[in-house]
């Protein structure tokens, strides 16, 4: 299986406070990679600056063989990556068919101002691409299991299904790596299930996934393979079992205090 | 030194500490509550019309003194006023256009209602110094003028005296650094908003009566104080009461400089040219905090 | 049971553009007309302002100077070159859009208070140019005697711009051009995206909007629309100062805009009229106080919206058409679906 994306030496300073250091790793295509640790231990970070919303201070990241580092979050979008935010970043005063059709549109191709030449003088096809735009914002309205809402304000929707929303609006940019921060944060164990159903979904679509969880149960179940950062520093890295049994992990998390009981 | 030089620094410092009372209160309000009241500036207008009239029953030095007292008084029970009515209710459902386009809203009513009271024709106020002059080096300056720089230096020291000693100025700095472990330490923020925002008002209106001692009366003049203050505080940085003290010299003595050696037209638009630049290479202000990302 | 909704909005569309059509046969004096065509260019500034503040969230308090170097454009060049004010127009609109260009640039790191002063320093800087640049612009005293719309003619018929019942209808077509132009962009693509923006910007760059590039388009497109209502009033006024530039034309576009309801289409046009209207009705009652209370009113609706009634006069409109819509439904019947 082709490389998908490799990171190399991935470092970020926030003034003196060194958030990442020295990480690399790759991803396959069509893998889904966890990336776990303390809190505080850089995991946000690390997406950030491969969704290239931040310019790592040394290192690079090669996404499909292409220097990505630091070249900006739209960017990085038309290239391949999309991404979901650990607090939902939804549209709030659009309708959720209006959040996903923003994500349909075609930027690949199309800038502002083919947009407002296009919206000013409608191209002669009889209304098809409208409809197309409709009909794949559906589809994906469907795929997540939010057609029901589809005319609701995106901010009367209830938290659990932003977070679907979100990840509609990220899949309907067609990307080939979809970056999941914290995706079940705030759901009850109910909603859980779900989650995990539609990731693998997704994953079953071919994209690939990289996934930030502190969620045990989610992570444990869904990852191919494991990557493990403390204080900023992989620590480890492998299949989940191993991994979860490192020792060095253990210690970084029950030093820690934080959730290891999920 | 080249004495007209130094001449237009003396005037420019003048004008500058004016400036600097002015934008302190403005950046005190925004530093605890966050709020960009673009009528700030009428508070400083409302404040010369107290001294108009306190003037006009005891005139002389002691109207004079009289009329800052009455003015920080009266613009202080205007502030808590405003404050109650107009901010305090949109504190609960936050945007930066909502709180900007009210305080425009207060503005345009607070300068009509002005107008509508006390006339457009433009008062001045008397010198209680009846225009001595006195020298500094090879510079003069009036008396009055003299007076004026001390007193905005007195009020500002004043103002942190209060923030520094005082419980209520204590609690005001920790609502501004903090608001939620300020509540948690069982401070009252809704007396922390009235109170800043009574005492920024309040310093404007002093800075109301100088402005208006220097310059004429009339209902429209809060319009350039509220510009100048928000160029004052982007140069100091929004929030920093440093910041506004050097902000406000700074501009005052851009302005005469510039306006005596680069174009004396385009004298008010110096400290706009001046914040656009700073602004285009630094977007938080020269001392402005970076907002977390 | 009447014809179904799509049928009954045209039917409704058509009616009110036949009584604007006949508006001057039905109001003929002069100076009801003049209100009617200044509430005719107010409805195009509010519109372009509103597709900065209320569809991208871009706070601009400089609009006017993109009204006022319309105007400035169009009554120069007619003056200076004979340049038909026709193609004044879109040339006022075309220079006020390069002026909207660059003051996007600023507007692309800042928000806020930041943005605002900025916007108001840029206007400000702009409106002291023209009182100076007196060989230019005849500084203070501005710009008069500019030329009338040159008459059209076709065959016996004529409009000969002499008086306010043919601007009337000029800018009657400008402001239906504006009015479907905005149409199309608010609700396309490009719409979606400039709101996206709006609502957040991050989350908007992580779908691969260049925020950069929106905002620059979207200052711009503003900009032109504020430029052509310019190029309209001079050639309707006859004069054009420096004022047009001042802080208390953004300050009344704004208002406006905020009354009608920010962030709709319904919004800026009830705003432009209702204001107006209520401007004029005022004015019967400056007779009895000694000054004008139209901007104590101004500024009193302002605040009132925005405290009570935050989707303005449109969000009241919908509101009653909703409660309308749904007490329609509740006579129809009881037996639940």
């Amino acid at each position: 299986m082709t490389e998908i994306l490799r990171t190399e030496g991935l470092t970020k300073y926030f003034g003196g406070l060194c958030a990442v250091h020295d990480v690399t790793f790759s991803m396959k295509e069509g893998e889904i990679l966890g990336l776990i640790g303390p809190n505080g231990a850089g995991k946000t970070t690390l997406i950030n600056m491969i969704s290239s919303a931040l310019t790592p201070s040394r290192g690079e990241i090669l996404f499909k063989g292409e220097r990505s580092s630091g070249i900006g979050a739209h960017k990085a979008n038309l290239l391949g990556i999309a991404r979901t935010f650990q607090i939902v970043r939804i549209f709030s005063k659009l309708t959720v068919l209006e959040n996903v059709l923003a994500g349909v549109v075609d930027r690949r191709r199309k800038g502002p101002w083919r947009l407002i030449a296009e919206s000013i003088f409608k191209p002669r096809d009889g209304g098809k691409a409208e409809r197309t735009a409709l009909e794949t914002a559906d589809r994906l309205l469907d795929f997540v299991e939010i057609s029901r809402y589809r005319d609701e304000k995106a901010e009367n929707l209830p938290y659990a299904l932003t977070k679907r929303l979100e990840m509609a609006r990220a899949l309907a940019t067609d990307p080939a790596l979809l970056l999941l921060d914290e995706p079940s944060s705030g759901l009850n164990p109910a909603e859980l299930n779900g989650q995990i159903e539609l990731i693998r979904k997704i994953n079953g679509q071919g994209i690939t996934i990289l996934i930030i969880e502190h969620v045990m149960k989610v992570i444990m179940d869904i990852s191919d393979r494991l990557i493990v950062l403390h204080y900023g520093e992989k620590i480890a890295e492998g299949q989940p079992q191993e991994v979860y049994s490192d020792p060095q992990v253990v210690e970084a998390y029950l030093g820690d205090e934080t959730d290891a009981s999920h | 030194m080249d004495a007209l030089f130094f001449q237009q620094i003396v005037n420019g410092l003048i004008i500058g500490s004016i400036y600097s009372l002015i934008a302190i209160g403005l950046t005190m309000i925004f530093g605890v509550m966050q709020i960009s009241n673009f009528a700030h500036g009428d508070y400083s207008m409302v404040g010369a019309y107290v001294a108009v009239f306190i003037l006009a029953w005891i005139p002389g030095w002691l109207g004079w003194i009289g009329s800052l007292i009455a003015a920080a008084a009266a613009v202080g029970v205007l502030g808590i006023v405003t404050e109650r009515l107009v901010f305090r209710p949109l504190l609960t459902r936050w945007t930066d256009i909502d709180m900007i386009m009210v305080s425009i809203g207060l503005f345009i009513l607070l300068e009509n209602l002005a107008q509508l009271f006390f006339g457009a024709t433009p008062r001045m106020l008397q010198d209680p110094f009846r225009g001595a002059t006195v020298n500094i080096g090879v510079a003069s300056t009036s008396v009055l003028r003299l007076t004026c720089f001390v007193l905005a230096g007195v009020t500002i020291g004043g103002l942190q005296l209060f923030l520094n000693r005082s419980k209520m100025g204590v609690a005001i700095r920790a609502t501004a650094q903090n608001r939620f472990a300020a509540q948690l330490m069982g401070i009252d923020i809704n007396r922390v908003y009235s109170a800043t925002f009574a005492l920024g008002a309040a310093i404007a209106g002093v800075g109301g009566v100088l402005y208006g001692t220097l310059f004429a009366v009339h209902p429209l003049m809060g319009a350039m104080p509220t510009l100048k203050a928000f160029v004052v505080t982007i140069l100091g940085g929004m929030g920093n009461l440093r910041g506004a003290i050097f902000g406000g010299l700074i501009l005052g003595t851009a302005e005469a400089l510039g306006g005596n050696y680069i174009a004396m037209e385009y004298k008010h638009a110096i400290g706009f040219f001046i914040i656009i630049l700073v602004l285009l290479i630094r977007p938080s202000g020269l001392f402005g905090k970076k907002e977390a990302a | 049971m009447s014809a179904n909704p799509a049928v009954r909005n045209r039917l409704g569309l058509v009616l009110v553009l036949v009584l604007l059509v006949l508006l001057p046969r039905i109001i003929q004096d002069r100076y009801h007309l003049h209100i009617i065509v200044m509430m005719g260019i107010f409805t195009i500034l509010t519109l372009s302002w509103n597709l900065l503040a209320g569809y991208t969230g871009q706070l601009n308090l400089g609009h006017a100077a993109f009204f006022g170097i319309g105007a400035y454009t169009s009554a120069l060049l007619a003056m200076n070159t004979g340049l038909s004010p026709w193609l004044g127009l879109p040339a006022g609109g075309l220079v006020a859009a390069f002026f909207g260009f660059l003051l996007g640039f600023p507007a692309l790191r800042l928000s806020g208070p930041y943005l605002a002063i900025t916007t108001i320093g840029f206007a400000e800087i702009l409106r002291l140019v023209a009182v100076n640049w007196v060989d230019l612009t005849r500084g203070s005293l501005g710009l008069s005697g500019i030329p009338l719309l040159t008459p059209i003619e076709i065959g016996s018929w004529s409009m000969k711009f002499y008086f306010e019942k043919d601007y009337y209808y000029v800018v009657l077509a400008g402001v239906l051009l504006t009015i479907f132009c905005m149409r199309r962009l608010v609700r396309s693509e490009f719409g979606v995206s400039l709101q996206a923006l709006r609502d957040d910007e991050p989350g908007a760059q992580s779908i691969g909007i260049n925020i950069s590039q929106y905002k620059l388009a979207v200052f711009t497109v503003s900009a032109f629309f504020a430029g052509f209502a310019g190029a309209l009033f001079a050639h309707f006024s006859r004069l054009v100062s420096p004022e047009t530039m001042a802080l208390h034309t953004t300050f009344d576009i704004l208002t406006m805009t905020m009354v009608g309801g920010l962030g709709t289409l319904l919004g800026p046009v009830l705003g432009a009229v209702m204001l107006t209207f209520l401007s004029e009705w005022l004015r019967y009652f400056e007779d009895l106080i000694q000054f004008d209370i139209r901007l104590v009113v101004y500024g009193l609706l302002l605040i009132l919206t925005i405290l009570f009634m935050r989707e303005g006069l449109a969000g009241v409109v919908k509101w009653i058409a909703d409660w309308i819509r749904s007490a329609l439904k509740g006579e129809k019947g009881g037996t639940p679906s």
